[in-house]
């Protein structure tokens, strides 16, 4: 293989992965290659999504977030707590204008992620057990909240943003682009983005440059948390309703968009362009497998055979550097 | 100092004999038809410095090295060890500076390390513990057998390392620098317990760079000087002076390398003070640290291996807190929390290894810039200053190839470590702390890396060489201070300096 291919191969691979699952299905099923399907499957991955953005800069610093999906559900519960539910709805809920819900919930997000922070760079907790243990938090703070019922109210705005479209684009979508660019913005033109990249690529050079390397591994952490806030929040409202464990696919699903488009479980490598591809593969799969006639049950194991040949390419990748740079360390 | 007077322990017979080994990695002759004879029953001294051979020879005869030229028998068989495995099921053991027990275990399992006692398949604890106390009471070892590795002083640990090594039937136990990170009392232990091993017809090769204790404890010395073995000889009535004259030669050698010369220090004790410290220690790393850094003045830190130096310059640069003492920058104190903290103060440090300094699969110029970003860029990255920044120091250290745009795995050795030091450059800083700028590298980097270190010098940075090789230290400093364990034990400043007061010193 040409140095340059593999150089490139993180990149190529997921790329042609997404080719070839589009020519398949738009081969196997006539109703797959539509533009209302382009755009379900556009907003089908918006959730995820979101929060895959949050979980790039975790990733891109060689660390995880196993927190998200339970922050997502929790921050969703949490904003629908505070807006005024239907009587039939037996919640204990307190009633706030909407905007200052939406404030409140923002605010309860990043400060799951603070903890997250706090608890790796103050205390020293991996972040795989610090997040694990948040997971669990998260799910605690669904459960007492909503107490078993199910909230359906959620500030108007919310409703906009998560269920509304401006003509024929959902805001959902909007939403998700605007996360994407503006994560992309950050990382690549930022200092901040910077140091994600350098604190991923070699945290002992960057701590011996002078860099932060706590701050900088605390921040990705409550960025990732608002954004699986804030997809937390457009999923109650996408979905209309707000309970416990209804995010549980999104911590796999977000890893997955991630690890599948590219960016090195290492650090250092990889971006939100890794994360589109990743995510419109995913997209393309789930929404695909629902076109062709096949078993609902297979469904799940396809996804996870797929996932594993992702993890395959992204550590052998990781492999093949490592023994070029043995040479010359 | 003939041969003959070597067989110190009388007629002892040769449990060692090697015969004309060579050893060469990749045209570098590191072993030059060398002979060297071990007798049971004596505690043999290895000394010379860092890469004259010495250490080749015992990983041959550990079985670490397996392709050499030269015959070696052992209790009269001639042996050629495969693998470390051989070499230990034939009686070889060693015990390495890095020790390998582990911590979490008890004293009991250490020692039973990998043939714990068993009875009908589970681990029989009662047999483990007493076999373990007994073994160790008879090496005159004083030690509960269920207390957890970790909790031990570092100096017992060893001592049990020792005893494991024994214990699996080594009759030559090597022992790399066991002194290097022990007390007085803890040393006259170890020496203790050796002798009590060479009364029961042991043998034992003693290698350290700590020539008082290699002559304290040993029957007989051999000095290695550039891959040859210079001389074998009883120990008695050796000094120290004499071991140092042969380790470092006269200077008229193939291939001598050494300073012999003596170097006069320009020191300069009235320039003024950036860096104070002041009774700084950490742990069992150093302790009561003072040292005045002065602007215009390149400070050497001499000592061997594991003296401390390591641990203190990472307390220089905020890596590692410091336990007691203070640092004060132009007379104003200052607390290092980390390494930001450190870089705002106008500290920078470039650690001894490469790989921690260094983003290898970067372009140079994100390597340079990435010290000196937040000067550079507020919010937003300017990649046209950063490259114009990284071109300056590329043509200014002659960098090579002189893109910025190489991948930094792509350089070479010497290279990288300009690179590496580059990055403080653009701003210079008020004290930058190097350790081991050159190790590893070839004469002309070498050179260079010596001539930028002075130019900073004469731009008024402070700076602070820390180096394990007294050519190192001679070659660029203005004033020295020698380190053994953990405390600052010597000052040369505003004098003649030359490597064997060095070493004396050290």
């Amino acid at each position: 293989m040409p140095a340059f291919l593999r150089s490139q191969m993180r990149n190529i691979a997921p790329f042609v992965t997404l080719i070839a699952l589009l020519v398949f299905f738009g081969v196997a099923s006539p109703s797959f290659a539509s533009l209302d399907n382009a755009a379900n499957i556009l907003t089908q991955i918006s959730v995820a999504g979101v929060i895959a953005v949050g979980l790039t800069f975790v990733i891109l610093c060689a660390e995880i977030d196993l927190s998200v999906a339970a922050v997502a559900n929790a921050t969703g519960i949490f904003v629908a707590y505070f807006t005024l539910q239907e009587n039939y709805v037996n919640i204990a809920n307190v009633p706030l204008p909407g905007w200052l819900a939406i404030v409140l919930a923002l605010l309860a997000c990043a400060a799951l992620g603070v903890v997250n922070a706090a608890g790796m760079t103050v205390i020293g907790i991996p972040s795989f057990i610090m997040t694990l243990a948040m997971m669990q938090i998260g799910a605690g703070i669904c459960a007492l909240l909503v107490r078993g019922q199910i909230a359906y109210a959620v500030p108007d705005f919310v409703t906009a943003m998560g269920a509304g479209s401006i003509g024929p684009v959902p805001w959902i979508v909007i939403v998700l682009a605007v996360f994407l660019l503006v994560g992309h913005v950050v990382l690549t033109y930022t200092r901040f983005g910077r140091y994600v990249y350098m604190v991923g690529g070699n945290r002992e050079a960057a701590e011996y440059s002078g860099v932060n390397v706590k701050l900088v591994l605390g921040a990705v952490m409550v960025i990732s948390a608002v954004c699986s806030g804030v997809a937390g929040m457009l999923g109650v409202a996408h979905f209309g309703s707000a309970q416990q464990n209804e995010f549980d696919g999104y911590l796999l699903d977000a890893i997955a968009a991630v690890v599948v488009g590219g960016t090195s479980l290492f650090g250092g490598r990889g971006g939100i362009g890794n994360t589109i591809i990743g995510l419109l593969i995913l997209g393309v799969l789930n929404n695909g497998l629902d076109h062709v006639e096949i078993d609902s049950f297979l469904k799940i194991l396809i996804r996870g055979l797929i996932l594993l040949a992702a993890l395959i390419i992204n550590v052998y990748v990781q492999a093949v550097r490592e023994s070029e740079r043995g040479g010359s360390p | 100092m003939s041969e003959a007077s070597a067989a110190a322990s009388g007629e002892a017979p040769a449990r060692l004999v090697m015969s004309g080994i060579s050893k060469s990695f990749g045209g570098v002759s590191a072993l030059r038809d060398v002979d060297f004879m071990l007798h049971a029953g004596e505690i043999h001294g290895l000394m010379g410095e860092n890469g004259a051979g010495k250490s080749t020879l015992m990983k041959i005869i550990a079985g670490v090295h397996t392709q050499y030229q030269g015959r070696m028998v052992l209790d009269g068989h001639e042996v050629h060890f495969r693998s470390a495995r051989d070499a230990l099921a034939a009686g070889i053991g060693m015990v390495h500076q890095e020790l390998s027990v582990i911590p979490d275990l008890t004293v009991a399992e250490n020692v039973y390390l990998g043939k714990q006692p068993t009875r009908g398949g589970i681990v029989d604890w009662r047999a483990m513990v007493e076999g373990a106390r007994e073994h160790l009471a008879s090496l005159g070892i004083e030690v509960d057998p269920k207390a957890r590795m970790g909790s031990l002083a570092i100096g017992l640990q060893q001592l049990i390392e020792l005893a494991r090594v024994l214990f699996s039937g080594a009759r030559i136990v090597i022992l790399d620098e066991p002194t290097s990170a022990l007390s007085p009392p803890e040393v006259h232990r170890l020496f203790e317990v050796l002798r009590g091993v060479r009364a029961s017809g042991r043998s034992i090769v003693f290698i350290s760079h700590f020539i008082d204790d290699v002559l304290a404890v040993s029957d007989t010395v051999t000095i290695f000087r550039n891959g040859r073995r210079i001389v074998s000889q009883a120990a008695a009535g050796l000094d120290k002076a004499w071991v140092i004259e042969r380790m470092i030669g006269r200077g008229h050698e193939e291939l001598e390398e050494s300073y012999t010369g003596t170097i006069a220090l320009d020191s300069k004790p009235d320039a003024p003070v950036v860096l104070a410290v002041r009774g700084l220690g950490a742990g069992r790393a150093f302790a009561d640290v003072s040292l005045d850094i002065r602007a215009g003045e390149v400070l050497g830190v001499y000592g061997f291996m594991g003296c401390g130096q390591i641990e203190l310059a990472r307390a220089l640069f905020g890596k590692l807190r410091p336990h007691t003492g203070t640092l004060a920058i132009d007379g104003k104190p200052v607390r290092l929390r980390n390494t930001a903290d450190a870089r705002r103060a106008g500290i920078a440090f470039v650690p001894e290894s490469r790989r921690s300094m260094l983003f290898y699969r970067e372009p140079v110029y994100k390597n340079m810039s990435i010290a000196v970003l937040g000067r550079i860029a507020r919010l937003w990255l300017r990649p046209g200053v950063e490259r114009d920044i990284a071109r300056r120091h590329a043509d200014a250290l002659s960098i090579r190839p002189p893109t910025v745009e190489a991948l930094v795995q792509s350089l070479s050795g010497g290279n990288q470590q300009k690179v590496a030091l580059a990055k403080w450059l653009s701003w210079p800083p008020k004290v930058l702390v190097l350790s081991e700028p050159t190790r590893g590298m070839d004469v002309g980097a070498k050179d260079d890396v010596v001539g930028i270190v002075r130019g900073l010098r004469d731009q008024g940075l402070a700076v602070v060489v820390m180096s394990t090789e007294p050519e190192t230290v001679l070659s660029v400093a203005d004033r020295i201070v020698v380190m053994k364990k953990g405390r600052i034990v010597h000052e040369f400043a505003s004098e003649a300096v030359s490597k064997d007061r060095l070493l004396q010193a050290a």
